[in-house]
């Protein structure tokens, strides 16, 4: 590996600080739990001159309810996730999610906020965070700001943060908190593997009417970035909740993909694979939406 | 040049590194503890997998930077002189390793795994070893030692697994 300088952040306003001083004059990175750049600085030719290790900076480190919703600090770790007993209770699809990623030793060291901001369109938090509307909290040397998670990415490995800002928070907004949600991944196998597709549904159930309310649909590694099924969206908006309707939502979806031909699979295999996910994963929410009745 | 201090199988240790230096590097080049193994060196293989602060990381995704001040096991802290581990006696008797490039970091997974969860199932235990790949020997007779280990670890009888 070639070599960089190194400094350590003591807490996010430390590290906005060092970014906005070093990014002035030098190619920053920020490594957090690494899981991510250290590969890169592996097969990359574009060594940072500089990186700023934020892994110590404990304020990125906490789960917890705020009067805006669900809190998660980007630095907690996708075990943290898997472990968390709030998250475990409002969301287990982010626990399914985060239980796809990689494998134990990557799980332990990889971090949200990292999965988040190294963007590539079949990571694994992505879908159900985009489902649930999250929004993400960016710290900047005038402050915060807040951006929606789907407009967080500009294309594969490219967001909106400019060189002296920062990842922070993920937010889930209150009124999705305990919102019916299931994820489904499809990779070639179950440990070590990136998806070929994968899908969060969410949705809310009007039982008086029997009707879908507010659904949800995300698919990642289908698009450039993780994208909202938005025609299947609208066509369940309303309609009375049956597994005819689910099926016919996963058919509407393949509409909304638009998935590229590669090594792991072609466009056609995963046209169908958003079919019978987004179904499946209607049907999961659904599960989930009757036992929380 | 960066001053890196661990405390590594329970030793306090200090090395003066450069700043791209991985955790795995430091153990083998300045602390000279070879067991953790450089496989793919991007995280993918887990043969230089090590206990951090009690959860299993790839020590070559780690800067030893970060690693500062935080408490590390590698293989040659799960033996004492005179005694082998559980796990490694285990495997040994279940002839779980062939060429053994994998067994450091197998065996830190399966420890990691049994601090935590001393009556793993098999499905676990797969989980658990989903960061390590073995091309040799292969994983079943990984998984028999394992439960052999944690049915002796938690003062049971032996008893012939599956």
């Amino acid at each position: 590996m070639r070599a960089f300088e190194l400094v350590t952040a003591k807490d996010s306003r430390h590290a906005v600080a060092l970014l906005a001083e070093l990014s002035a004059s030098a190619k920053v990175r920020v490594i957090a739990g690494g899981t991510d750049l250290m590969a890169d600085l592996h097969f990359s030719s574009h060594v940072p001159d500089v990186i700023v290790d934020i892994s110590r900076a404990e304020d990125l480190k906490n789960i917890a309810m705020t009067g805006e919703g669900l809190s998660i600090g980007a630095l907690v770790t996708h075990t943290q996730i898997m472990r968390s007993p709030l998250i475990r209770d409002m969301f287990p699809a982010l626990v399914d999610a985060a239980h796809t990623i990689g494998a134990v030793q990557t799980r332990n060291l990889g971090t949200l906020g990292g999965n988040l901001v190294t963007g590539v369109p079949s990571m694994d938090s992505g879908p159900t965070l985009v489902a649930l509307e999250a929004v993400v909290s960016i710290a900047g040397p005038a402050g915060r700001r807040q951006v929606p998670l789907a407009e967080f990415w500009l294309g594969p490995r490219k967001t909106v943060l400019k060189p002296d800002e920062l990842l922070a928070e993920i937010i889930i907004p209150k009124q999705n908190l305990s919102k019916p949600t299931h994820f489904l991944k499809f990779g070639l196998r179950k440990g070590q593997a990136l998806a070929l597709v994968n899908v969060a549904a969410s949705f809310r159930v009007d039982w008086d009417k029997n009707i879908f309310v507010a659904p949800r649909i995300a698919l990642g590694a289908v698009a450039p970035k993780v994208i909202r099924a938005l025609k299947a969206e609208a066509y369940l908006e309303g309609r009375t909740v049956t597994p005819e309707a689910m099926a016919e939502a996963g058919r509407v979806a393949v509409g909304d993909a638009k998935p590229i031909s590669d090594f792991r699979a072609s466009a056609e295999y995963r046209k169908d694979l958003v079919a019978v996910l987004t179904k499946r994963a209607l049907e999961g929410a659904y599960e989930l939406a009757k036992a929380k009745r | 040049m960066i001053t890196v201090t661990i405390n590594v199988n329970g030793e306090k240790r200090t090395a003066s590194v450069p700043p791209e230096t991985s955790l795995l590097r430091m153990l083998r080049d300045n602390l000279n503890l070879t067991g953790a193994k450089l496989g793919c060196d991007v995280g993918d293989c887990g043969a230089c997998t090590v206990i951090v602060d009690g959860k299993t990381v790839n020590s070559c995704l780690m800067l030893a930077a970060q690693a500062d001040g935080r408490t590390v096991l590698t293989i040659e802290g799960l033996a004492t002189a005179d005694r082998l581990h559980p796990l490694q006696k285990s495997f040994e008797n279940y002839g779980s390793l062939q060429c053994g490039f994998c067994g450091p970091g197998v065996l830190m997974s399966a420890k990691a795994l049994l601090d935590e969860n001393p009556s793993p199932t098999v499905p676990d235990i797969r989980d658990a070893l989903g960061g390590n790949l073995c091309r040799c020997t292969g994983y079943t007779k990984m998984i028999e030692a394992i439960q052999v280990a944690a049915r002796a670890m938690r003062g049971e009888p032996a008893e012939k697994t599956a």
